[in-house]
């Protein structure tokens, strides 16, 4: 894997991670308020936006590897994603999820490393 | 359901944002599939702007691949209306299982020993997340 190859995964990754994070709050939002709400489509717009970056990306970076292997670089999300939701949408964290998300987010290194 | 300190009634059948993670999650598999394909298919390495993955629009199994992100990407904005996101995308990442799976199966690309033992692992790791979930549904 080049360096190129190593920075465009990171970009699509983080991409990713506060495209969810931006794209929860939204929905949080929508439950109070209309969904023509200026904020609300302006953080849904800063979501797909994000979204589309990072689709963008791994399209281009599928045509180099294998899915299997490319795929789980993405899995990494999973603990960026709930810590991040845990400390910016103070969303709970319980131990068992804390866990099972290090389990999965183990499971997925495990695939991408194989 | 809880999310952050808010309490939060689930809607009921189709409307169930269990349900709709789960077609989420289907819609996702297929379509990571299809975008192997599609993108293999019409692959130019050569080309200066490969690596930004436009070209891969050429083949007709990347259209449906988006087709089906954009179904799932609305089921997985519903989802996100009821569901934490720390609980949603944990399990969201069952795919992360599948999909190598999909690729064993219907790509046929090599899975060694230690991949398996990532996708139980992951397995696991779901079940451990999933399982409060269970049992609150059980209550209800």
């Amino acid at each position: 894997m080049t360096v190129l190859a190593f920075f465009l995964i990171v970009v699509s990754l983080l991409s990713f991670v506060v495209a969810q994070l931006v794209l929860k709050r939204a929905m949080e939002m929508s439950r109070g308020l209309s969904l023509r709400n200026p904020r609300i489509i302006w953080l849904l717009t800063v979501g797909v936006v994000l979204m589309a970056i990072s689709f963008f990306l791994t399209l281009g970076l599928l045509q180099r590897f294998d899915l299997s292997y490319l795929y789980p670089f993405q899995g990494l999300s999973v603990v960026i994603i709930t810590v991040m939701a845990a400390v910016t949408l103070k969303e709970k964290a319980t131990l068992q999820l804390t866990i099972g998300t290090i389990l999965i987010a183990a499971g997925i290194v495990l695939v991408s490393l194989s | 359901m809880t999310s952050g300190n808010k309490e939060i009634e689930n809607p009921r059948g189709f409307g169930n944002p269990w349900l709709q993670l789960s077609l989420s999650v289907l819609c996702v598999f297929v379509s990571e599939l299809l975008l192997k394909r599609g993108a293999t298919d019409v692959a130019e390495p050569d080309s200066a702007f490969s690596w930004t993955g436009i070209n891969g629009l050429a083949s007709p199994l990347v259209w449906l691949a988006i087709l089906l992100i954009i179904a799932s990407f609305v089921s997985w904005l519903y989802v996100l209306r009821y569901v934490p996101l720390t609980l949603a995308y944990p399990l969201s990442r069952v795919v992360d299982a599948l999909v190598p799976l999909g690729c064993w199966i219907f790509l046929d690309e090599w899975i060694s020993a230690w991949r398996w033992c990532g996708i139980v692992l992951v397995v696991v790791g779901l079940g451990v997340v999933a399982k409060p979930v269970a049992q609150m549904e059980e209550r209800l």
